[in-house]
């Protein structure tokens, strides 16, 4: 009774172990996939201060549609219209799922801590390589293998710059987007040292961008289309300079020796010659002549911006263009919609975000990109133009969002990773021999009659019963049981009156004289034994 | 479960969708996607296989070779139509589908009805089940099978064959053997004439002569001879040697036939049989009369199978104490592989019990299904022959029995020896 219970106690105590360890394991699982602290940032579709809603509400009201890219970076290769597509990725916040999949020189690899695996690398740059535009914002965050494909690479440190916004802190950077650097005039920005960029002014100081062409040009708001950053008081007046506003960035730097997938890249924004870049990530700047353990950080001008493209235009008529930034909240709503924020749209705050020309900047980005080509439209998006915001590296939400994500990421990488590809092949081939093979529809119903059976003897005695020692000992028997003797009386006879029990000189001699017998022999002697004492 | 058609649509199917969207090709795509809609919606269509089923039998119990009747009815009690439905009556694999099929594909309206008959011949005795009733229902596009059963079981014993017995061979060849069977020259209740006495008060009526009485003008009535009753004992080797043969012609089968047959001989005229089975253990049926004694000594027979090795004077040992005095005593064995035999038999004659000893020859039956040398044979028949003379000498009555021998025929050697 006592060891029934042990045993039911130690029964009960493993169940509820196992289904401890399983909750465990199940947790440790889906708390992976469900974001419950909702911390997720640089999101074009929600509208907290560092999401970008506003930024895509603009998108939206010059008529471009917006989508958003969840799972994979690899459906770009099934963008229809590259031209008039733009891809952004702002902020890459976690890495990739690590798969298992073909890397550049057709070996098997496995993606670890890239951001994006190589076959979504591919993807992008055939994507630019096929006339997309792309933007990519980001400071020390994933993203860094995009740029590397490109030539172009994120040191990874943070930066300071004399040209920062005082009233803030030092980690609120002015870019100007222009080959030389801006300087300070107090606490702002010196304008005499604002100019415009050759990549839009053009050698005459015209500008090349396509909302240069409407400048000076009377219209309404609603007119002005992807220009309308540049509307004023019922015109286009059309300005190329950037004074564009980040926060907490990072460095660019070319990769010595890489050539990138796009041939011309070029810088396109600079910090003043008084950068400092905090190498070792103290939170202070020990600069000298040279880098060493005393002095382990970097002073001087940092790039802030590069542009690839695939011809030294820069035309997105003539090929793809890509954008890499050294911040990834440059179109945040706090920075890129201040108004905004300091009216407290994006919820009570206690700072205030100077005027700036992000807006600017990046609608420029945008019309530069998406506007439509027909002499009739000038200043409007293209019938088919598109902005995709990289939402796959940003955590979600909702309940499961992540979840849903990755079941379509994995999707997706076996519907278009060439490896996963092939080993869907290789699974739907077996399951389709499989199922050839071992799904059976049932028998159909037969009665069987089968009454086959066989008892068989010890075979094994056959040889024993052909050898003559035993011949003679049935012999033996059979003469005492004709002759009615018991086996007393048989045994103490004398050989004489055997014999002549016997009465047949073969088996006589046969019984008495124990030799060796051919088989021949031994067949006749059997034959006569038979035919024995029936007379 | 789903059939092989199913399943390769489905998995046809969600190939297509992938290999479309490898390729990005929505016509592909959307084909898988019926596919696999074509499957999920014809999952929700299905039979069942809800019915009650009832199923009669011509026989509870038979012979061995007779032909048994069934029929099966089958009734829907559900609401529903049962689509297709395959009924299958699982039957003994020993038995023989004579005629009609046992089984049958339906569709049943609710509350209707449909009857399967069928025919089986029974050639092994044996105690036997019928059942259970095994449904199959599919769907309409024969996607889906479920398979279920119904616990509906019809046992049925198959005795074995009774051969006939000649009663003259039997008084004429073994006089004075059976003497509880014979009549005795002494008067008492019986058939057949004694004598005549002179009436005396009490005498029945039906028994005066009235013959007699016109003759003599005296009262007379007819005393018959008391026929006595007396005990038949079987005993049946039912040992793992008895098993040497075919399914049909082997020493335990011919045994149980002439157990069975001497069994119905004896009881139908009177005698008390009692039976004793001995194969891994002794079974004992005690002597008894009639038809259900009758029965009994047939159920036993049905189940016997060969098993063990008890050897015979552990039997003669353990019952001899038990029988009748000068009773008689049938060992049905083949004799081999038991060196007790003689001494059993010697034991037995010994206490005046007539000993018959029908022994089946085993090397005969052995020789049907195994390659025996010829001079092996002729040694081991030899051996035989040595064993059976020594039975015959220690006081027994000894029929070596062939396999294609009948058992009268082989009753008329007991002179032989």
């Amino acid at each position: 009774m006592l060891s029934g219970r042990n045993i039911n106690y130690r029964r009960f105590g493993l169940q509820a172990a196992f289904w401890f360890v399983l909750t465990l394991l199940l947790m440790t699982v889906l708390l992976n996939f469900v974001n419950l602290s909702n911390t997720n940032q640089l999101s074009a579709y929600d509208d907290d201060w560092d999401d970008m809603s506003a930024f895509r509400a603009d998108l939206k009201d010059a008529g471009i549609k917006t989508s958003s890219l969840v799972s994979s970076p690899l459906l770009l290769a099934d963008i229809e219209d590259p031209r008039n597509t733009t891809y952004i990725v702002a902020g890459v916040e976690r890495d990739t799922l690590s798969l298992p999949q073909f890397d550049e020189d057709g070996f098997i690899t496995i993606a670890a801590d890239d951001g994006y695996s190589p076959s979504e690398i591919d993807a992008i740059v055939e994507f630019v390589e096929a006339g997309g535009t792309a933007l990519v914002l980001e400071d020390y965050g994933f993203a860094g293998t995009i740029a590397e494909a490109f030539g172009v690479r994120y040191t990874g440190y943070q930066l300071y710059d004399t040209t920062y916004v005082p009233e803030l802190d030092y980690n609120f950077i002015w870019m100007c987007v222009q080959a030389t650097p801006c300087g300070m005039n107090g606490s702002a920005i010196d304008q005499s040292t604002v100019s415009v960029h050759n990549r839009w002014s053009g050698n005459l100081g015209e500008g090349e961008h396509p909302c240069s062409i409407l400048d000076g040009q009377s219209m309404d708001l609603e007119d002005a289309g992807l220009c309308t950053q540049h509307w004023n008081a019922g015109e286009i007046q059309y300005n190329a300079t950037y004074q564009v506003l980040l926060n907490d960035i990072t460095a660019l730097e070319l990769i010595p020796g890489v050539r990138g997938a796009l041939p011309e890249v070029s810088v396109r924004a600079v910090t003043s010659n008084e950068a400092t870049v905090d190498v070792n990530g103290d939170g202070e700047i020990w600069v000298g002549n040279e880098q060493n353990s005393e002095t382990p950080d970097l002073w001087g001008q940092f790039n802030l911006s590069f542009e690839a493209c695939a011809r030294s235009t820069c035309d997105p008529n003539d090929g793809g263009r890509i954008v890499f930034m050294a911040d990834g909240s440059a179109l945040i709503n706090a920075m890129y919609d201040y108004e905004g924020f300091n009216e407290g749209k994006y919820g009570p705050t206690n700072k205030t975000i100077p005027e700036n020309d992000n807006r600017k900047w990046a609608m420029d980005f945008i019309a530069e990109a998406l506007m439509s080509t027909e002499a009739d439209e000038v200043g409007q998006p293209s019938e088919t133009a598109m902005v995709i915001f990289d939402e796959s590296r940003h955590p979600q939400n909702a309940l499961l969002a992540d979840s849903y994500n990755t079941i379509y990421f994995l999707l997706v990488y076996f519907t278009g990773e060439g490896l996963a590809m092939l080993l869907l092949f290789l699974v739907l081939f077996v399951t389709f021999e499989a199922v050839l093979l071992k799904k059976r529809d049932p028998e159909p119903w037969r009665h069987v009659f089968s009454i086959i059976y066989y008892g068989f003897g010890d075979a094994n005695r056959y040889t024993y019963y052909a050898k003559s020692d035993k011949i003679r000992q049935v012999f033996l028997s059979k003469v005492r049981n004709q002759n009615g003797l018991n086996r007393e009386e048989f045994h103490a006879m004398p050989a004489k009156d055997l014999v002549s029990l016997i009465n047949d000189p073969v088996l006589a001699k046969f019984a008495i004289e124990p030799s060796k017998y051919s088989l021949e022999q031994t067949v006749a002697v059997v034959k006569r034994i038979k035919a024995w004492g029936r007379t | 479960m789903w059939t092989r058609k199913a399943s390769f649509t489905f998995t046809g199917g969600i190939a297509l969708v992938l290999i479309g969207m490898m390729i990005s090709n929505l016509q592909m795509m959307i084909l898988g996607l019926t596919f696999v809609a074509f499957i999920v919606v014809n999952s929700w269509i299905s039979g069942h296989g809800e019915v009650e089923v009832q199923r009669t039998l011509s026989a509870d119990n038979l012979y061995k070779g007779d032909d048994l009747y069934v029929e099966l009815l089958v009734t829907n009690r559900s609401n529903r139509n049962t689509q297709l439905l395959e009924v299958y009556d699982n039957i003994p694999h020993e038995m023989k589908l004579r005629s009609g099929l046992n089984q049958m594909r339906l569709n049943l309206k609710p509350g209707e009805s449909a009857r399967i008959r069928y025919v089986l011949r029974c050639p092994l005795r044996g105690h036997y089940s019928i059942g259970p009733v095994s449904l199959r229902s599919r769907n309409t596009f024969n996607l889906s099978v479920d398979e279920m059963y119904v616990d509906h079981h019809s046992d049925i014993v198959i005795f074995p064959q009774i051969k006939e017995v000649e009663e003259a061979f039997l008084r004429s060849r073994t006089p004075k053997m059976y003497t509880g069977a014979t009549t005795l020259r002494t008067p008492g209740q019986g058939s057949e004439f004694y004598s005549l006495r002179e009436y005396v008060p009490g005498d029945p009526f039906k028994n005066i002569n009235w013959k007699a009485f016109a003759r003599t003008g005296e009262l007379m009535v007819n005393e018959k001879c008391r026929d006595a009753v007396t005990d038949l004992y079987l005993l049946l080797d039912s040992r793992d040697i008895a098993r040497i043969g075919t399914v049909l012609k082997n020493p335990l089968e011919m045994g149980t036939v002439s157990a069975a047959s001497l069994a119905a001989f004896f009881l139908k005229r009177r005698d008390s049989v009692a039976l004793a089975i001995f194969d891994e253990k002794l079974s004992y049926l005690p002597p008894d009369t009639g038809d259900k004694q009758y029965f009994k000594i047939l159920s036993a027979l049905a189940g016997v199978s060969p098993k063990g090795s008890m050897p015979l004077q552990a039997v003669t040992n353990s019952l001899s104490g038990r029988f009748s005095r000068g009773s008689p005593v049938f060992i049905i064995s083949s004799c081999e592989g038991d060196g007790t035999v003689p001494a059993a038999v010697r034991d037995l004659v010994g206490r005046g019990h007539e000993v018959t000893v029908l022994s089946p020859s085993s090397i005969d039956f052995e020789r049907l299904v195994s390659r025996i040398p010829r001079m092996s044979y002729e040694v081991l028949k030899l051996e035989r022959q040595n064993r059976l003379t020594t039975l015959a000498g220690s006081g027994a009555q000894v029929i070596d029995w062939m396999p294609d021998m009948d058992l009268s025929q082989a009753l008329m050697q007991v002179r032989g020896y």
